[in-house]
């Protein structure tokens, strides 16, 4: 077992990635089973998705939609624009940014949990999406080049990451001059005490 | 800012987790979802400019008697 622990908190970081790929396993795989969070397209529905962005987008990405927030209604993703999707998951916020962007841009998503990858490059050959290209890899020190991106977005993932601020650090990283966060996640409105943030089951539940 | 951004602002916020199929510790903290948008500066001046606009002067501290 990894000794490295977050440099603010007590946790074990391999302990805790481990955790949450196992439960976004069961998103990709069980997505009915019913989670602590909705899922699927009724999420869509309360994130606000519009039906237009979902046209073309394979079910298989959207039973596994497991976001917390609405990437797209904070600005538009133009037609040529580069964007990268931190924890992309299943795709489906990758698929309707390739189709935003179309043939003129590229999308890359990247995600942790090959389940949730398989997917998602799954429903890119389902919907004939070239323009998108899925990679496994840590949020932290994602396998895509500085400066690259125009927009990057993420939805429900920078909450899972123990040290936020480096990972903020590695979007600006992969960001162009200038360029976007749109991000999707969670705020907290009580103070989490350390003994919490130290159990690993209330990260993921 | 701490990690390189400007302009951040939080633009939508909700109750995203009422329901859910499993209860959830969400409840527990008021956790809400949440949109935000931050920029990259556009160069090194900008970035100053910002760091500068955030520093903040020290009040003198009272006299304990």
């Amino acid at each position: 077992m990894s000794n490295r622990t977050s440099k603010d908190i007590e946790l074990d970081m391999e302990e805790l990635r481990t955790a949450i790929q196992e439960e976004y396993k069961e998103v990709a795989i069980n997505p009915q089973q019913g989670f602590h969070f909705h899922t699927g397209r009724p999420l869509t529905r309360i994130l606000g998705y519009h039906n237009v962005w979902l046209e073309g987008i394979p079910e298989t990405s959207i039973e596994s939609f497991a976001g917390t927030g609405n990437p797209f209604s904070i600005d538009a993703i133009r037609q040529g624009e580069q964007v990268v999707d931190v924890g992309c998951g299943a795709g489906i916020d990758s698929l309707i940014a390739a189709k935003m962007v179309g043939p003129t841009g590229k999308v890359i998503g990247v995600d942790m949990t090959p389940a949730m990858l398989a997917k998602a490059m799954s429903s890119a050959a389902e919907a004939q999406l070239s323009n998108v290209e899925f990679h496994e890899g840590y949020a932290e020190s994602m396998p895509v080049p500085s400066g690259w991106a125009d927009v990057v977005i993420s939805n429900g993932v920078l909450n899972l990451m123990p040290d936020k601020a480096a990972t903020l650090k590695e979007m600006a990283r992969v960001l162009k001059p200038d360029g976007r966060l749109q991000i999707g996640d969670i705020l907290v409105q009580k103070a989490v005490p350390t003994s919490a943030k130290q159990k690993i089951d209330l990260w993921t539940g | 800012m701490a990690a390189g951004f400007v302009d951040f602002e939080i633009t939508w916020q909700a109750d995203v987790f009422s329901d859910a199929p499993q209860q959830s510790s969400a409840a527990d903290f008021g956790t809400v979802g949440i949109n935000f948008r931050a920029r990259k500066p556009v160069d090194d001046a900008e970035w100053n400019t910002a760091l500068e606009a955030l520093a903040c002067e020290i009040s003198d501290q009272p006299k304990v008697e």
